[in-house]
């Protein structure tokens, strides 16, 4: 009887999302039950703040051309590691030289502590990311040429 | 390293992110490999509406551009589900695993039906939701250990992720794996071209093998 | 020990709890779409609170998914409900000469793009694009877009590849990366002029 009902409600697939954002409360709230969880000293690309540097938050790195040190999970892996991160273009490098904010604007050029986890140390998840998007803008283009 | 899925056999470094590969893995990879193949290699079935009292058969067509529109779909999500198999870091698991999930709702959305549109935007909806928990579990497991590689994680004597964390991984694997539902309701009975909409069922069964090996090992 | 981790855990949690309850609750599609826009907001809150550059990496790809499945969820949307001949209006920008004044100008914000690249440059160079179709009122280059975009996703690979493989050439593998990203935001930008303003004639 219970279990009839049960089965009407799930099979009306309209009704999935709802139990499904139930549940995410329900592991939510494990989660604040399980509170406080501890947090590791030793962490990955560690932030450091230098507030008089021009890059300030992504100062990771010396004069471009050079190797920069950061804390990677497998330094073999990735011999050249750091070189990205104290890479500047010529134009942010002028800028870095005439401003002190060119670090509110770094993702708009190439190289940065960003850059190199993003296509160095951690390049497989921007190929996997770059690919969803590639998928769902096919997904979106396909429904959209379909409907004109 | 004491792992579930058996000795590891090679490792296939990408910078941070080392693919390792044990016998468990090896399995389930050859799966999605042989059936990616099976779906570059099929032609989509056709579905005949019989009208009764008026003596009558009709053959469904495919269209050209819908048919390979979901073959190229079907086959990534065959590329997606030998990359979560293999790979051997959390996050990168959960960006594999966010693949297949949009890469189902593909196959399934461009069936020119309004029913099966409507289950496949039910679906695009819970997979969307699922990536809250599947991320967010990624960013906790890094915060509590330090790491996201599941090989530095396996070498600890104990777990050191906590319960709940897993119970999210899991919950957000459940919310982009739960194509089938809606594949077994509106599309194997009611949309033509069947052999595509296997990659659906595969693919969900496939990444819920694999999380199970992911929890049990991190 | 309630370290600063838990206590900004316990607040993004108990929002995310919040999020999905009125999820829970909701039965509308349109308002569950936006609903869910909404939770993901936690989800990128929980990656933050790691508080390293790694979380900074992080944010991007998690950031990437929501947005790209909203792109396809709300496209499907739009075809499921059959709304697609509803009177959108471009705006319709008014140019004297018709032949060659937004020509000039697309090129000019184009190659300052080119010249900034990266992820800014993309965007300036798409607002190029959808100045010279907006103005033109051309749709029928949507081809190219979507090729565009293939191309840029395939130099990204070639990219990873290097760094993976010969990383002694890195300068030549971020190049290309940058490149990736400026033909990508691009394409992406001026296609969602082109949808936008597709059946205003």
């Amino acid at each position: 009887m219970i279990i009839s009902r049960i089965s009407r409600f799930i099979s009306n697939f309209d009704n999935l999302l709802a139990l499904f954002a139930g549940a995410c409360v329900v592991i939510a709230v494990l989660l604040i039950l399980s509170l406080p969880l501890p947090y590791a000293e030793n962490q990955l690309y560690p932030k450091s703040l230098n507030a008089g540097s021009p890059l300030n938050p992504y100062d990771r790195g010396g004069p471009p051309f050079t190797q920069a040190d950061i804390v990677v999970q497998y330094p073999e892996n990735s011999p050249y590691a750091g070189y990205v991160t104290a890479y500047l273009t010529p134009l942010s490098g002028f800028m870095a030289a005439h401003t002190l904010y060119l670090g509110t604007t770094i993702v708009a050029h190439p190289g940065g502590i960003l850059d190199e986890i993003l296509y160095n140390t951690r390049g497989l998840d921007t190929v996997v990311e770059s690919t969803i998007l590639f998928i769902a803008f096919g997904i979106a283009a396909f429904l959209f040429r379909k409907g004109s | 390293m004491s792992s579930v899925g058996g000795a590891t056999l090679a490792h296939l470094p990408f910078g941070d992110i080392v693919i390792y590969i044990t016998p468990f893995t090896l399995t389930l990879f050859l799966l999605a490999l042989v059936f990616t193949i099976l779906v570059i290699a099929s032609r989509p079935e056709r579905q005949l509406d019989i009208t009764f009292g008026a003596d009558r058969i009709i053959t469904k067509e495919t269209g050209l551009t819908e048919m390979r529109f979901r073959r190229f779909m079907a086959i990534a999500c065959g590329l997606a589900s030998m990359g979560a198999m293999l790979t051997g870091d959390v996050f990168d698991f959960a960006l594999f695993t966010s693949l297949v999930g949009i890469t189902n709702v593909g196959i399934v959305a461009a069936v020119k039906s309004r029913h099966v549109q409507n289950a496949a935007f039910q679906y695009g909806l819970v997979a969307m939701a699922g990536t809250v928990p599947l991320f967010g579990a990624a960013a906790m497991v890094a915060a509590t250990t330090g790491t996201l590689s599941m090989l530095e994680l396996a070498k600890e004597a104990t777990s050191v992720v906590p319960f709940a964390v897993k119970a999210f991984l899991v919950l957000g694997v459940m919310g982009e794996g739960m194509a089938p539902f809606y594949a077994a309701k509106a599309e194997m009975f009611r949309a033509p071209g069947a052999p595509y909409v296997i990659m659906c069922s595969l693919s969900s069964l496939l990444i819920f093998l694999r999380v199970i090996e992911v929890v049990l090992t991190v | 020990m309630w370290n600063e981790y838990s206590v900004g855990l316990f607040i993004v949690l108990i929002s995310a709890a919040i999020g999905f309850l009125a999820l829970a609750r909701e039965t509308d599609d349109f308002h569950r779409l936006l609903l869910i826009d909404l939770v993901e907001i936690p989800s990128l809150a929980i990656i933050a609170l790691l508080g390293t550059d790694l979380a900074e990496a992080l944010i991007l790809p998690g950031l990437v998914v929501g947005i790209s499945e909203l792109l396809a969820l709300s496209q499907l949307y739009i075809v499921k409900e059959g709304l697609r001949s509803r009177p959108v209006k471009s705006p319709g920008i008014e140019v004297i000469e018709l032949a060659h004044a937004p020509l000039i100008i697309s090129v000019f914000l184009v190659a300052y793009g080119i010249v900034l690249s990266g992820f800014t440059g993309g965007g300036i160079a798409g607002l190029g694009v959808i100045f010279y179709i907006m103005s033109r009122g051309h749709s029928e280059r949507f081809e190219i877009v979507e090729m565009a975009s293939g191309i840029s996703w395939a130099v990204w690979i070639i990219a990873f590849f290097v760094f993976m493989f010969l990383p002694q050439y890195w300068y030549m593998a971020v190049m290309l990366a940058a490149v990736g990203i400026l033909l990508k935001v691009a394409a992406k930008m001026s296609l969602m002029g082109t949808m936008w303003g597709a059946h205003d004639e």
